[in-house]
């Protein structure tokens, strides 16, 4: 995919950052990451498009517990990859993030994953819902995925990361070392900064890609500039609005 | 807030997912705040839809200084009505 060939069928011009930062992140979802590789992390990009449809998420969502439903999820085919306590997180955090629980995150390590591929799988999940969100705003499909690149997994753990506010080890601002020592440049190192520190190029692809979708955090506190073409005020209504539906606390 | 309505049903739309609600919310958002306000709209949204799932599938605090900030409106808005499964 080149940069024009992401949208050919858009209605309007697309930012040109807007554009580029979308190609970097479909290329960062579809190369090796430090703990899956590229066609794992494109596995897990294709099971947030199946939650969207999957039969067991949407009667867990109608249900007053999530846990009073049981069942299998509806996997997408290159789900068979992914081990079911994989599918179980992505398909949750795609359908019912509001009640996701310490207990429910609790579950899901015990039935084996650990805290890196976790994060590592959230990363991947959240990019891939926000392009296509994106995409879905401007009244088009989801785009195919990427073709898988190939090489492995780093395995790449930085030894800064630890437990401490969070269900997940972070890398708390202050204590950013070797690789990480810019991790929050240009950034206040807020909470929702640090929650994709375990994997780091997950938490710098992130907030890449919202520099340009939203605002750089240079801009955001930024009034005497409105860098985009609806007001801060408009952008952070947008903002609210998502979030009250969503009922995110944070 | 101007075109508040508009903004409003857009991110409504985009969260209910219906492809026939998003299609008329764009046609109002984009007489409202022109095409690249719609662009810029459509990314805003595209965030918090990623950033709202990345806070409640990390199990991260709300920062006590944003906590105490937002302590005299959060009840009256509804926020703490809200799911909270980080106990």
């Amino acid at each position: 995919m080149t940069t024009p060939d992401l949208y050919p069928d858009a209605p309007v011009p697309i930012r040109p950052d807007i554009l580029a930062e979308q190609m970097r992140a479909w290329r960062h979802i579809a190369s090796a990451g430090s703990w899956f590789t590229g066609a794992e992390r494109l596995a897990v990009a294709a099971e947030t498009r199946a939650a969207r449809t999957c039969a067991l998420c949407a009667s867990r969502k109608a249900a007053l517990s999530p846990n009073a439903v049981d069942g299998g999820h509806d996997h997408s085919p290159s789900g068979a990859k992914l081990p079911a306590a994989l599918i179980e997180v992505v398909h949750r955090v795609t359908t019912d993030p509001a009640r996701l629980s310490k207990s429910w995150h609790d579950g899901v390590m015990a039935d084996g994953l650990d805290a890196e591929r976790y994060v590592e799988a959230v990363g991947v999940a959240v990019h891939t819902i926000s392009l296509d969100t994106f995409a879905a705003g401007l009244g088009l499909p989801p785009r195919p995925l990427p073709a898988a690149q190939p090489g492995a997994p780093s395995g790449y753990r930085p030894k800064s990361a630890k437990m401490a506010a969070a269900w997940v080890p972070l890398i708390s601002p202050g204590n950013e070392d070797g690789a990480e020592i810019n991790l929050y440049g240009g950034m206040m190192g807020a909470y929702i900064q640090q929650a994709l520190t375990l994997v780091p190029d997950e938490q710098r692809s992130w907030f890449s890609l919202c520099g340009a979708q939203y605002m750089a955090g240079s801009q955001m506190r930024d009034f005497s500039t409105e860098p985009r073409a609806i007001t801060h005020a408009q952008i952070e209504f947008v903002a609210g609005r998502i979030s009250a539906l969503n009922e995110c606390r944070y | 807030m101007p075109a508040g309505g508009q903004l409003a049903a857009f991110a409504e739309a985009l969260v209910d997912g219906a492809a026939d609600v998003i299609a008329e919310a764009i046609r109002n958002l984009r007489a409202a705040v022109g095409d690249d306000g719609w662009v810029d709209a459509a990314g805003v949204a595209a965030t918090f839809n990623g950033i709202d799932r990345l806070a409640d599938a990390t199990g991260i605090p709300l920062e006590e200084m944003k906590a105490e900030a937002s302590a005299d409106f959060r009840g009256a808005i509804g926020i703490e009505a809200f799911a909270d499964g980080r106990g």
